[in-house]
């Protein structure tokens, strides 16, 4: 007797009709390796989409009150936060999952890098969570607008106003994302359509791709170890740990959203309503992006107006391109993970890059600012302070890594270290100290690359 | 035919150069040419780059009236050229300057002695020998209007000639000694009616008959002392800008110095005395700065705070007399007064030749009010006068209390009530109905605080009753929004209990579950 036929009266309904015995068997023997690494970075991406799932149910709500319009968009916010029964709390899971989403979604994906879960079959699995980060970095741009203040309305200006940089296309780019030559309604009935309808769509399609891509080929094993004796089944050992995870998110999230309903109050991640946008008034100094877009705008800061016959932001979008780039196409540069062997130049590039996203990130914050954050006495405050946070940072990282995972590759840690040292510490301008920097880790890590080549070489010739 | 063709195109073509050169002056003009292209004794151009694009600029009529002048051999030099373009004039100023022959020759410093030459660059007037400065002059009022220097010196600046013809008013000799001319000078248009609004109708002529009447005027015209002023020591000679200009000396910003710069000088004001035979003190100026007055003009930039001609006129400037101080202030504190005049305090002040608002707040150095002077302590403004003259009156000295108290405990309210708004809107409750009811009470606040000059305390009553209800209205409103965010609270805390009761089971099924596995295993 077959489960089938043991199982109840509507699942027999279902399968006579829609055959899911198959499912239901492949899901019954689907399993989660298991090995000497933490399970933990395996439910990443299941609080990602959990809080996906609750950006869209809050979503769906506050559409129910929204109206977008340069009359309307402020105001109906503003009395669905007041005046309507529970729509305070409704704004205020919003924002914050929002935020929560971001930050679990770079975890997974710094996870997924340290694990190397992207080495074959896997490379396109890390493209299409690659271009779900793109999105949902649109999720945050668009939706920042749509309230239609003071802030967002400046800071969309001042971010929309990048894309004039891109050669050739730029003035063209920024009349199609504005919807003219500046941030008018008709922005914010782009940014609308681009937030509840053009990327809930996309996002929607391409997480689809990825699941079936993760699903089809399972989750990553271990580096180095092969398909784990037996692993942890999916259902139902897996999917309740995963449901216990995503209760505490939401409990986290409540908690949260009831005692700071505009955020936690640091620059980049408040949403207070604040005054309505006004179009002719004067832009207010200090205004700052999101967290997550922060590294870039103080990156932008750092440039000069002209460098090398460049605009100094064409130059910088230039760079971040560049990285960005490198970034999206790791799984085919790193080949060691490709032969399924550790990789921890990879590794380091990684903690490099985290190392670099940190010290931005801690500058554009104004830490140890004293007094007006640009005078040249504050700004040499704030790279002195901010270099010794990220020194203390670095430093904890690599001793874990030394002594608890006894890595021995931090050419690109270093480089980090050496270029927050140049800067914050010995005075040096930021892109000075970067090429240096720069220069000394890539020398150093094509001589390495050079040297392993070799001693491969004069093994295979002495065999 | 091809041969009178042929003798026609010779003909066609010496017309059509006719023709251009008469629209296009510049053709003729090698000099102009030359003085454009003229480069200096390092072989680089006189002319700046900006002097040459906006010579480019120019119109044609002013290219005109340019080659004119060079060619009649005013303008001789590129330097001199490059001065006159380096002032950037609008089409209508330059079409005044060029057409200035005074203005030309006295800008060439080949030609002027230091004391006749108008410079353009502002330093060079700090020489005693320079009285005139180029960029003033053209930023003058009279200027702009087409009033050069024949205007008021008399003479034709259409001539080239070197001569002058001053008008009779401007005296030969002894100008510096007796000023008493210069007002005369001035009133040839200024107090013609008929004159003066060909050019602004909305301008006063009666500036003269003010002043005449003025202690200004008498000292000048009537005892002939030189400390006297006059109108140029107010708005200056070759750079008079109308008041609403930030850089006139008449601006309301810059009254203050203007005035002071006699009456807060010990020397100027040696010897005039007050009616009571005291000096005239020159301590204004130093007063008014710091007063509430002077701090909102100078400081904040409210060019609705008073100066000193707000007070004391302008061309009619004078001590603000003992009725009129009241009239005075009350033309900006219009309610104060009016509470002021209705009560009973008007008539014990007038007894008394009491001047007014200024017994109690001051005149230059007026400061900021402050709750405490209705309280019987150190601070209070009440106790000297009563103290003398209604000593054993229990009403006052109650009335004052009440005032104070009343005052006190609504402002300490309101204080406190924004306090708790401002946390309420941080903990994400609605707090629109609250910051209504406290703007209420702010307005409360300020019409008690007013009301105080009605010395009444039925009058005060009147106002200050409001905001005791808005008092109470804002206390339940609080109480509401608290009772709102507990209940928030109590909603959060059933979830997470509910949501931990689930986990709870969750977790112990898949306790159960494991072990079962294991068991299966094993």
């Amino acid at each position: 007797m077959s489960d089938l036929d043991r199982g109840r009266g509507w699942r027999r309904w279902l399968d006579s009709r829609y055959q899911i015995t198959p499912l239901i068997e492949f899901l019954r023997h689907k399993e989660v390796p298991k090995g000497p690494h933490s399970m933990f970075w395996y439910y990443l991406g299941g609080t990602t989409m959990f809080f996906f799932v609750v950006q869209i149910l809050t979503g769906v709500l506050l559409l129910m009150y929204y109206q977008p319009g340069e009359a309307t968009a402020y105001e109906s916010i503003r009395y669905l936060t007041t005046k309507v029964p529970f729509g305070w709390l409704m704004r205020s899971i919003h924002c914050w999952s929002a935020h929560l989403m971001i930050i679990s979604l770079v975890a997974h994906m710094f996870s997924t890098m340290m694990l190397k879960a992207y080495r074959p079959p896997r490379e396109l699995t890390w493209v299409t969570g690659y271009i779900l980060f793109a999105l949902t970095l649109g999720f945050g741009f668009s939706g920042y607008l749509l309230p239609w203040n003071k802030l967002a309305f400046f800071a969309t200006s001042v971010g929309t106003d990048l894309v004039k940089s891109v050669p050739l296309v730029g003035n063209w780019m920024l009349q199609v994302l504005r919807g003219g030559p500046d941030v008018t309604a008709n922005t914010l009935y782009r940014f609308f359509g681009l937030h509840v309808v053009i990327l809930p769509l996309a996002f929607v399609a391409l997480i689809g791709v990825h699941l079936l891509f993760v699903q089809r080929q399972g989750m990553a094993p271990p580096l180095g170890a092969k398909v784990a004796p037996r692993g942890m089944k999916f259902f139902p050992s897996f999917a309740l740990r995963d449901l216990l995870l995503w209760l505490f998110c939401f409990m986290v999230l409540l908690v949260l959203a009831v005692f700071l309903p505009y955020g936690p109050g640091i620059p980049g991640m408040d949403w207070e309503l604040g005054e309505k946008a006004d179009p002719l008034a004067p832009a207010f100094p200090g205004i700052k992006p999101e967290w997550y877009f922060l590294w870039e705008y103080q990156l932008l800061k750092e440039f000069p107006p002209h460098l090398f016959g460049l605009e100094g932001p064409q130059l910088c979008l230039l760079v971040v391109t560049v990285l960005l780039g490198i970034w999206a196409i790791i799984p085919w540069l790193d080949r060691q993970a490709r032969r399924d062997q550790p990789s921890p130049g990879f590794s380091d590039f990684g903690w490099g890059a985290i190392l670099f996203l940190t010290f931005l990130t801690l500058k554009a914050w104004d830490i140890g600012a004293s007094g007006p954050a640009t005078s040249p006495a504050s700004l040499k405050a704030i790279s002195w302070i901010c270099a010794w946070w990220t020194i203390a940072a670095g430093v904890v990282i690599v001793g874990v890594r030394f002594w608890v995972h006894h890595h021995r590759w931090f050419f690109f840690t270093g480089a980090a270290l050496l270029h927050v040292v140049l800067h914050g510490l010995l005075g040096l301008s930021y892109l000075v100290a970067g090429a240096i920097a720069a220069i000394l880790a890539v020398g150093v890590v094509t001589a390495c690359i050079f040297r392993d080549r070799r001693r491969q070489a004069n093994a295979g010739g002495s065999r | 035919m091809r041969i009178f063709s042929l003798a026609l195109c010779p003909l066609v073509c010496i017309f059509a150069t006719a023709v251009a050169a008469e629209e296009n002056p510049l053709a003729s003009s090698a000099k102009l040419t030359g003085l454009l292209a003229a480069a200096g004794p390092d072989g680089k151009p006189v002319l700046s780059p900006e002097q040459r694009t906006y010579f480019d600029g120019l119109n044609d009529h002013l290219k005109a009236l340019l080659t004119k002048a060079v060619d009649a051999d005013i303008i001789t030099r590129a330097d001199h050229l490059g001065s006159i373009l380096a002032l950037g004039l609008r089409p209508q100023k330059m079409e005044v300057f060029l057409q200035d022959n005074c203005v030309l020759c006295h800008t060439d410093p080949e030609v002027q002695k230091p004391e006749t030459f108008f410079p353009l660059s502002q330093e060079s007037t700090n020489s005693p020998a320079h009285h005139l400065n180029l960029r003033d002059f053209v930023d003058d009022a009279h200027f702009r209007r087409g009033l050069s220097c024949a205007g008021c010196h008399g003479g034709d600046p259409a001539s080239d000639k070197l001569e002058h013809s001053f008008v009779k008013e401007w005296p030969g000799t002894g100008r510096d000694k007796d000023r008493g001319w210069v007002l005369s000078f001035c009133a040839r248009c200024h107090s013609d009616p008929t004159f003066m609004n060909r050019f602004n109708p909305a301008l006063p002529t009666d500036q003269l008959a003010k002043y005449k009447e003025s202690p200004h005027g008498k000292l000048l015209l009537e005892t002939k002392d030189p400390r006297a002023p006059h109108c140029v020591s107010c708005h200056g000679v070759h750079g008079i800008r109308s008041a609403k200009n930030p850089l006139s000396k008449v601006y309301p910003k810059r009254v203050h110095e203007t005035c002071g710069a006699c009456h807060a000088n010990a020397e100027t004001m040696a010897g005039f005395k007050l009616p009571d035979g005291s000096p005239l003190p020159t301590s204004q100026l130093a007063e008014y700065r710091t007063s509430v007055h002077g701090r909102a003009l100078l400081e904040r930039g409210d060019l609705g705070a008073p100066a000193c001609n707000n007070c004391h006129g302008n061309h009619a400037a004078m001590p603000v007399g003992l009725s009129s101080v009241s009239q005075s202030c009350g033309l900006c504190h219009a309610g104060n007064a009016s509470l002021f005049d209705g009560s009973k305090h008007k008539q014990a002040f007038e007894e008394h030749k009491w001047p007014q608002c200024a017994k109690c707040h001051g005149n230059h150095g007026i400061s900021k009010t402050h709750d405490a002077m209705l309280s019987g302590g150190p601070r209070s403004l009440c106790t000297e006068c009563h103290q003398q003259y209604a000593k054993d009156n229990p009403e006052c000295t109650a009335t004052a209390d009440y005032f104070y108290a009343s005052i006190t405990h609504l402002d300490e309210s309101w204080n406190r009530f924004g306090v708790i708004a401002e946390q309420l809107a941080m903990k994400g409750l609605d707090v629109d109905p609250i910051h209504d009811k406290l703007n209420e009470l702010a307005d409360t606040v300020k019409q008690a605080r007013a009301h105080v000059h009605s010395f009444s305390k039925n009058s005060f009553d009147q106002v200050a009753a409001p905001g005791n209800q808005a008092m109470q209205s804002i206390s339940t409103l609080v109480d509401d929004a608290k009772s709102e965010f507990r209940l928030r609270q109590l909603g959060l805390l059933t979830s997470i209990v509910l949501m931990g009761l689930v986990m709870i089971a969750i977790y112990l099924k898949l306790r159960r579950l494991e072990r079962q596995e294991d068991r299966s295993h094993q």
